[in-house]
């Protein structure tokens, strides 16, 4: 059974700039920054322009990324969501 | 307002009155140097009675402006000039949208900026009062202002808020005692006493230079210095600028760029010779 599916929030509205092995986002529709850490900005690449849940995100990262223990890469990528839906920056479909 | 003085300091214009005459004739005296503009103001600053009567009877000043904080102690008549002062920055800390605002003191040599900041009694004011008297351009001791187009820092050098302690360690660099306003007691901040930057710096307060090194002075530790990584540095930023917020995604390019491009490291001190001493250490490595 597929799981709530999410997609990022539109690229015009993130700007995106590497900062050593941080992220920084700038979210134009809250005028909010957040400094951001792997795995988010390959969560929110992964999320670009299509909705996945928690399933199809992990098996798509899996492909690029060791995601070691399954079940708690999972869970660590549902939390993860959680927070990117509480801060805008996913959306749920 | 029965006394007023009106007064440029970098791009800032400032409309100050008071409902004493003993405020703005400090002010005077100490920003004789100064441009008088008279043209519309950015800000005004107002010292106003606290009360009924108390223009008069235990004179006490409340401040009040463009831009006020509800919960503002007033202050007594004797600590005016530092009520104004206070005036002064708070407008710049609440109001100011033309530069990217960080609370940080700042010093120019050979066309390039040094920004120091940390919280208050980290030596910021004090490191950047030596550093003027000692070769380099003096260019504030309170707000370092970014522009959100060039990169560049731009001068604030509106007088030097000497604390405590530090009021003694700068006099001893400083031969010109004109320079010094009142010593204030016991106020709010501590003893603290003015110092009128030195000439060229005001002299040069519309001319901003390429940030070329971000300090964290820490006052009272055994020395060390370390470099601080761009994620810690962009979020200190964000907390030491009180308009980041409100400038937007304009903000937010101008910051990353600095940080991007901006060495940035934390410099511990004991005394203030000793900081002087690695300040110049670090910036004849730079490249």
């Amino acid at each position: 059974m597929s799981g709530v599916r999410y997609r990022a929030e539109s690229a015009d509205e993130l700007v995106r700039r590497p900062l050593d092995d941080l992220h920084l986002i700038y979210h134009r529709r809250s005028g909010q920054t957040h400094l951001v850490a792997s795995p988010v900005p390959e969560m929110l690449d992964a999320l670009a322009g299509q909705a996945l849940d928690a399933d199809g995100l992990c098996a798509l990262l899996s492909q690029d990324y060791d995601l070691e223990d399954p079940q708690q890469a999972h869970a660590e990528l549902t939390a993860h969501l959680d927070m990117l839906d509480a801060l805008g920056l996913v959306r749920r479909v | 307002m029965r006394h007023v003085i009106s007064l440029k300091i970098g791009p800032a214009r400032f409309r100050i009155g008071s409902a004493w005459r003993a405020p703005i004739a400090q002010l005077t005296a100490l920003y004789a140097d100064y441009p008088r503009d008279e043209d519309i103001a950015d800000f005004t600053v107002r010292l106003d009675p606290a009360g009924f009567g108390r223009r008069w009877v235990r004179p006490s000043a409340r401040i009040a402006g463009d831009h006020m904080l509800p919960d503002a102690a007033p202050m007594a008549l004797r600590h005016g000039l530092l009520a104004a002062e206070m005036g002064m920055n708070l407008q710049m800390a609440l109001g100011w949208r033309r530069h990217l605002l960080l609370h940080a003191s700042s010093a120019e040599k050979n066309g390039r900026a040094l920004v120091m900041t940390g919280e208050s009694g980290s030596g910021k004011s004090t490191l950047a009062a030596m550093l003027g008297e000692r070769g380099w351009r003096f260019m504030g001791d309170e707000f370092a202002l970014l522009d959100m187009v060039s990169g560049d820092v731009l001068p604030f050098p509106r007088l030097v808020s000497l604390k405590n302690s530090a009021i003694d360690v700068v006099r001893e660099g400083v031969g010109d005692t004109t320079r010094f306003g009142p010593l204030m007691h016991a106020t709010p901040k501590g003893d603290i006493c003015h110092l009128v930057p030195p000439r060229d710096a005001i002299a040069r307060m519309d001319e901003g230079a390429k940030p070329a090194l971000l300090l964290f002075p820490r006052y009272g530790h055994a020395p060390d210095m370390r470099p601080v990584g761009k994620g810690e540095t962009f979020m200190r930023l964000t907390q030491a600028s009180t308009n980041y917020v409100a400038c937007g995604e304009a903000g937010f390019h101008a910051l990353h760029s600095f940080v991007d491009r901006v060495p940035s490291v934390a410099l511990d001190y004991g005394d203030g010779a000793q900081a002087v001493e690695m300040v110049e250490r670090l910036w004849s490595d730079l490249p």
